[in-house]
């Protein structure tokens, strides 16, 4: 009888401490679960086709077209591949996320191509500061804007644009 | 007095299991993602290492203990893990000097590029990857700091530590996500690396050149360096050589005004730096055939090419003896031998 007893006492904190498990690890844990691709990200747009930061890639590198090289690397222990696409005027790279790839960043490579507000590679400081304003600037050498979860940085070198960045925003 | 010992083996009745349940529930690292079990095969082999690597996978799979053993006589073992990260890579150095006193510390400086914990990429591969470092840590200070300095401050506020105290907080939803992995390894794990090297055998050539992103700032985070330092503190505080490397990888892109800085701060602390990137050729390193993910890190014959080279510099330039003529350490090294050889044959096939 006693030990019947024991043992209805170690079932009724065994089942409590599973309970209290529980409960806790839905509050407090902290369960990497995939996000939702943000929706107010920066886009860049390229022969019509917009490419927004972190939104599945698929339909945009399709639209895209065959790309002038293409690299893909592993991650150090994960499924998938970085992608980077190169499409002659700007560079295009993907994350992987459960099956599906996703806009990381892209950057230019030429002046051929311009941010919505027409800054391309070449553009004067001037030009940057009219298009984005001066509060953009970070006191040495780049104008970082962002937007949603994603950002867009112009490098200045010389009193001229040297590259542009768009990119998700790390958290 | 009896219902106190009632009580007493209801508590370790709970306990047990609990930590059933715990160990049933967490990754094992087995089968899949074998990088996280890499940190927790170090304790069975702690001791009589003279030179010990720490740093992410460009040292677990870049250089075999067994071909530095094999040419040179050298003892060593690889605390690499799975994108460490420079504050994880200093704790593991101060858990590893409760261990043992190498002669050398050689440490892959690639992770100076992350300056703080959210700057190593997106949050549920950061924590992904944290797990892999931290989780098969044996309990001490250290694991506890590293714990600590791998959180970004909104994790802090979330209490997520904790999480690392009783991994079952973290990991109850896998109840129902459990594979035959987790039962084959509930109660006890394998050895998978040999001396914390992580054998690959497949052949991946490189073809294009890898291209990234340019930087606002090229200058490493002021993080980074306070890390690089209490490094340099710790190794000279244990009277142990402290070697910085670049390993031979050619993603991710290794920047030249990063090295520029690498090589002055060396300079400034006495210390030996060699990028490897800079000695291809003379490592004899094909990147048709030895390596196996296009590049980014080396395989098995790789490895070898580039521990034959390095292993060189280890005896001429740390002056690191050769110990094959100790019967007893020889003896414990020809099981290595075996064990990296089956693997290899087991692998290749």
């Amino acid at each position: 009888m006693k030990k019947l007893g024991v043992i209805a006492v170690a079932v009724l904190l065994v089942v409590l401490a599973v309970v209290l498990v529980v409960v806790m690890g839905n509050s407090g844990g902290d369960t990497p679960t995939p996000t939702e691709p943000a929706k107010d990200n920066f886009v860049f747009t390229y022969n019509g086709t917009a490419i927004m930061m972190d939104v599945e890639a698929t339909d945009i590198v399709a639209a895209l077209g065959e790309p002038k090289s293409y690299t893909e690397e592993t991650s150090c222990a994960f499924e998938g591949l970085d992608k980077t696409y190169f499409y002659g005027s700007f560079y295009l790279s993907t994350y992987p996320m459960g099956d599906k790839d996703f806009v990381y960043s892209v950057w230019f490579a030429d002046d051929s191509v311009s941010t919505a507000e027409g800054i391309r590679i070449g553009s004067t400081k001037a030009q940057v500061e009219s298009a984005y304003g001066a509060a953009a600037f970070n006191g040495s050498n780049a104008f970082v804007m962002t937007k949603g979860e994603s950002t867009l940085t112009i490098i200045l070198k010389d009193g001229e644009v040297s590259e542009i960045v768009y990119e998700i925003t790390l958290d | 007095m009896k219902k106190s010992i009632r009580i007493c083996s209801a508590l370790v009745i709970c306990l047990a299991v609990l930590y059933l349940l715990q160990a049933l529930l967490v990754p094992k690292y087995m089968l899949t993602s074998q990088e996280g079990a890499l940190i927790g095969e170090y304790y069975a082999n702690a001791g009589g290492n003279d030179v010990v690597f720490v740093g992410d996978c460009e040292v677990y799979e870049n250089f075999s203990p067994i071909t530095l053993w094999e040419e040179y006589g050298i003892t060593s073992y690889i605390r690499g893990s799975a994108q460490q990260t420079i504050w994880q890579s200093y704790y593991i150095m101060e858990e590893t000097f409760r261990y043992e006193t190498p002669d050398v510390m050689v440490f892959n400086v690639l992770s100076m590029k992350y300056d703080t914990p959210a700057s190593t990429g997106r949050g549920s591969q950061r924590e992904a990857y944290n797990r892999m470092t931290l989780d098969t840590m044996r309990w001490s200070s250290s694991k506890w700091n590293a714990i600590l300095a791998s959180m970004t401050e909104e994790e802090k506020e979330k209490e997520s530590m904790f999480t690392y105290l009783f991994p079952i907080l973290r990991y109850h939803d896998r109840i129902g996500q459990l594979t035959k992995e987790d039962l084959q390894y509930w109660l006890h794990r394998d050895e998978i690396s040999v001396n914390g090297y992580l054998m690959q055998t497949g052949v991946k050539p490189y073809t294009n050149p890898y291209v990234e992103k340019p930087l606002v700032d090229y200058s490493f985070g002021e993080n980074s360096w306070y890390y690089l330092n209490k490094m340099v503190e710790l190794c000279e505080k244990n009277g142990t050589q402290l070697v910085l490397i670049k390993a031979p990888s050619l993603s991710p892109v290794w920047w030249e005004q990063w090295d520029d800085q690498i090589v002055e701060f060396a300079a400034e602390h006495d210390l030996l730096y060699i990028n490897m990137l800079n000695y291809q050729e003379e490592i004899g390193i094909d990147w048709q055939t030895d390596t196996y993910d296009a590049g980014l890190h080396l395989n098995v014959y790789g490895a070898e090419k580039a521990s034959r080279w390095f292993g060189k510099i280890l005896v001429e330039e740390c002056g690191i003896s050769d110990r094959r003529g100790e019967a007893d350490v020889a003896a414990v090294w020809q099981e290595k031998i075996n064990k990296y050889n089956a693997q290899k044959e087991q692998k290749k096939q």
